[in-house]
């Protein structure tokens, strides 16, 4: 113990030290003399000796090769430039990655306690869902000690506020929404337990910061004011903060009490319903109460209140309980696609460091001079070494830094282009430094450590690593231009491809009949007039009804296994003119009489697979208890999956029941733009108590699965293109190396009578088997590492020969290049110079 | 000298009085009829790590000279320390002479 003080004591006051044991050397010394003896012997070398006693050498050398590396850095600026580039966009891709995850998953919302916010979700062996009745959420309210709050959000559609066409973004909260996150209000004031708990209170409503800047151009005046939603006039007692982070990642412009949502939506049965799974459920954990605690306790009270309802609660169902203080819940599949993305970034650093490695080791050769002097005057191996990897590290640091500034723009601009909450800020917090000092350090190894050791042995000469080097970027480069490619498929798939249904001209007219609680016979009363007065107008082609409408709120999806391969069927429920109105062509049989009974309409690939080569008109299906006869084969239209290939359609049709669920769809001769405001007044004036929801098809087709595919296609496409590049400007830099080391050689043989390509052959030669084993071994793991992509492919193989192709002929392309270029230098050699230079 | 022996060697000159570097080596040789010399190249090194060590200290005094050196004193941890080096030697020694002896 008493050492480890002497030690440091040492280090504080060194200079005293070493003055004091310079004086005893030195006295020594004199004594020494007079007797007549003289030492000789190097007293520096003594000196350094006496002081390694103390333990702080590596320090000393520490400073001096940190010192050294500096400066030798600073001696190349073009190699120093261009290495710290390289790794600028190598470690700051990845950075930039971490970041987005780190946002996403690790960071806590900034919220009060967010390590106690709990998610429940239903689950069980069949089924699962992510919202849950409200009875049943106050129910476990009631009953559960291992939760000290129950937050619950219920969803909506927009609402109309005013007389405004658009309707606003809105979602109904229990009273402690605000106060248990600890939000501060804007202006006003926000939900408070005590006063919005009562359903009979006033009706309030809590305004977006966005809503408040955008419409009451940030008016502190609008609280109090009186805004009609869907025609119900409701007081505004506050605003949000800019700043404000709500659960699940959902921005809502308006936030009402969950308890007065008959109030705004009349007849609505949601508070009431003990089968109607629609609310998000948080819980915050009792002090000291586990995950898993909860967990059993919740488990125990499912099973009670399956008892009190049976029918509402899944066999052996349970709830799902993860950490909810953070942007989003992570699904397994969302880790996949993390570790995908994972994969990519650092394939980018895999290139750009096995680059600088190549440079490296072919700066070494003009490095063969001092590294002899140095060993001459005494340098071990292991001295060498050192120096060099801190050389690296204090390259990889800087490239890290430079890294991190760009991971810092990139977020910046990313953010702003999606218009994140107020809250997410592109500053790195700790988690990231770290993972950015972890990056820099691994790039130091990966980049540094092969060349270092190779010259600290001086045989640095010896092309195996430079190959391997090479290798390791071609694969790399491979993998990420044919993942780039398969996206490109993709997108181009979703373009070009006809999805089976005609969406151009296509809108949905949902009037949420059922959560207004309309009975069967009403709903059938305003439909058809709906659909007598849409038909009427003009410019409208045809108008029918459906169940679930495309892009819709709800999927629905019932697993089949036939033969082996698995059969996802998307049912729905249908008038006789829906294949009219949405452009799906009704390829044998006919379409449904009104109100059929036991009839069903299967699409083609359905066909195909349950009756292979069979007339499938006349064939029947079992369904329940009664069977159902195949009067129709429609043409196959991914109505609800357009990003599943193997989905096949059911169609059944509409019953009277089935009322208070239909959608209309309405089919327009032009442009449907300028049809949503008369479709809302038909609506009114039919009955002014519902708010239907017009979307237009083409405008969810595009910003749902357009632009998205494409954004990430072009991402990839460019990070590819970046990683190509950087192999490339590492090729170009070896192969001149490589000719300028043999120009002799070459000029000797261009002397004696070689051709071109016998000229180019000798140079290049070298570079065939490393190209080639790396584009096999890229094209391997890009046909493995594929399959996690099949989710965001649309129907293209992950093993599209199109794609592959396309790839390595691109990256042969620039391979060929790159090494070309420099080698044609050889050919313009004159020769008579070359022989004679030294 | 045989190798690790002149720390136990320099604690117990120290024994009887501080002394500094040159006087120390000094009477080494001398206590032992100069058969054994210890440079200087070997001195300060093992000096510093007995003050690392923490088995002496050093303290400014005025030499024969009248000039300010350091003088080296043996400290408790010192004391034992040679305790054990002594003993942990005549074991040894005793040890390798029973061999030489007998074998």
């Amino acid at each position: 113990m008493g050492e480890i003080f002497r030690r440091i004591r040492y280090l504080i006051s060194r200079r005293r030290f070493d003055a004091e044991l310079e004086n005893d050397m030195e006295f020594h010394r004199e004594m020494a003399a007079r007797a007549g003896r003289s030492n000789f012997g190097n007293t520096l070398r003594m000196r350094e000796q006496a002081r390694e006693a103390w333990g702080w050498t590596w320090l000393d050398r520490l400073g001096q090769d940190l010192s050294y590396a500096g400066r030798t850095l600073a001696r190349s600026p073009g190699f120093t430039v261009t290495a710290v580039l390289v790794l600028a966009i190598g470690i700051g891709v990845n950075v930039a990655a971490f970041s987005l995850f780190n946002m996403v998953a690790l960071e806590p919302l900034p919220v009060r306690d967010p390590g106690s916010l709990v998610r429940l979700e239903r689950r069980a062996p069949q089924d699962y869902t992510s919202e849950m009745p409200y009875l049943s959420a106050v129910f476990y309210e009631q009953h559960a000690k291992s939760l000290k709050a129950m937050i619950a959000v219920l969803g909506v559609p927009p609402m109309q506020m005013d007389d405004d066409l658009q309707g606003t973004s809105a979602s109904f909260a229990t009273a402690n929404y605000f106060s248990e996150l600890g939000t501060p209000a804007a202006v006003g004031r926000l939900f408070d337990p005590a006063r919005e708990s009562q359903a009979t209170a006033p009706p309030v409503v809590v305004l977006s910061y966005a809503l408040w800047q955008h419409r009451f151009n940030g008016d502190p005046g609008v609280v109090g004011r009186t805004v009609r939603l869907n025609r119900k006039p409701a007081t505004v007692i506050g605003v949000t903060p800019y700043e404000f982070a709500s659960l699940g990642g959902q921005t809502p412009d308006l936030w009402m009490p969950i308890v007065q949502q008959p109030y705004f939506v009349t007849g609505s049965t949601v508070l009431t319903d003990p089968a109607a799974s629609s609310v998000r459920m948080w819980g915050r954990l009792a002090p000291g109460v586990t995950v898993k605690l909860a967990a059993q306790e919740l488990k125990t009270l499912t099973n009670e209140l399956r008892r009190q309802h049976p029918k509402d609660i899944w066999e052996d169902e349970y709830i799902d309980i993860h950490p909810g203080g953070h942007l989003q819940v992570m699904q397994p599949e969302m880790y996949q696609v993390a570790a995908m993305v994972a994969l990519l970034t650092m394939l980018i650093l895999a290139v750009a460091c096995a680059n600088l490695g190549g440079l490296l080791l072919a700066r070494a050769v003009t490095r063969e001079r001092e590294m002899g002097i140095r060993m001459a005057i005494g340098a071990t191996r292991a001295r060498i070494f050192r120096q060099l990897a801190t050389e690296s590290v204090v390259l990889a640091l800087l490239g890290a830094t430079a890294g991190l500034g760009l991971s810092w723009l990139g977020l910046r601009i990313v953010l702003t282009q999606f218009h994140a909450q107020g809250w997410l800020s592109a500053k790195p917090d700790w988690r990231v430094l770290v993972f950015t000092f972890g990056m820099a350090m691994a790039a130091a190894v990966f980049f540094g450590f092969a060349p270092a050791l190779q010259i600290a042995r001086q045989r640095h000469r010896k092309t195996m690593v430079r190959q391997v080097l090479i290798a390791a970027q071609v694969a790399a480069s491979c993998v990420l231009l044919i993942v780039a490619g398969l996206l490109v498929r993709a997108t181009l798939h979703v373009l070009y491809t006809d999805p089976g249904f005609a969406y151009e001209q296509l809108l949905s007219v949902d009037a949420q009949l059922a959560q207004h609680n309309y009975s069967p016979a009403a709903a059938q009363t305003y439909l058809d007039a709906m659909q007598e007065r849409l038909r009427a107008l003009p410019g409208v082609k045809s108008v029918s009804l459906v169940k679930l409408p495309p892009i819709g709120h709800t999927v629905s999806r019932m697993d089949e296994e036939l033969n082996g391969r698995r059969l996802p069927i998307y049912p729905n429920w249908v008038t006789p003119g829906l294949f009219e109105t949405m452009g799906i062509p009704v390829h044998l049989g006919r379409t449904f009489y009104a109100g059929e009974k036991n009839a069903v309409i299967v699409s083609e690939a359905m066909a195909r697979r349950e009756w292979p080569g069979k007339n499938p008109i006349g064939q029947q299906l079992q369904n329940g208890d009664a069977k159902d006869t195949v009067v129709g084969v429609a043409g196959d239209a991914h109505v609800n999956a357009v990003n599943d290939d193997d989905a096949v359609e059911q169609y059944w049709p509409a019953q009277q029941a089935d009322m208070p669920e239909m959608v209309v769809m309405v089919r327009t001769a032009g442009e449907p733009d300028s049809l949503p405001p008369m479709i809302k007044g038909i609506s009114e004036s039919i009955d002014a108590k519902l708010f239907p929801e017009i979307r237009q098809m083409k405008v969810l087709y595009h910003d749902n699965i357009l632009e998205l595919i494409e954004n990430i296609a072009k991402a990839v496409t460019l990070t590819g293109l970046v990683a190509v590049l950087l192999a490339a400007v590492g090729l170009i830099g070896l192969v001149s190396f490589s000719v300028s080391q043999r120009i002799k050689e070459i000029a000797i043989r261009m002397a004696l009578g070689a051709g071109r390509v016998q000229l180019l052959t000798a140079v290049l030669r070298q570079f065939v088997w490393p190209v080639a084993i790396g584009m096999a071994v890229g094209a391997g793991i890009a046909g493995a590492a594929s399959r996690v992509l099949r989710i965001a492919l649309f129907g293209v193989s992950n093993l599209d020969p199109a794609s592959y192709a396309t790839a390595i002929l691109v990256l042969l392309a620039i391979v060929g290049i790159a090494a070309l270029l420099p080698a044609r230098r050889a050919l313009r050699l004159d020769l008579a110079k070359t022989l004679h230079y030294d | 000298m045989p190798s690790g022996t002149l720390p136990m060697l320099i604690l117990r000159v120290l024994q009887s009085g501080s002394l500094h570097g040159y006087a120390l080596a000094q009477r080494i040789h001398v206590l032992s009829s100069e058969v054994l010399a210890v440079e200087e190249g070997l001195l300060y090194p093992t000096l510093q790590k007995m003050l690392v060590k923490g088995w002496v200290t050093a303290e400014w005094g005025i030499s024969e000279t009248s000039r300010k050196v350091r003088f080296y004193r043996l400290t408790p941890e010192g004391r034992k320390h040679l305790k054990a080096e002594l003993s942990e030697y005549d074991r040894v020694t005793q040890a390798i002479q029973n061999i030489l002896r007998t074998a």
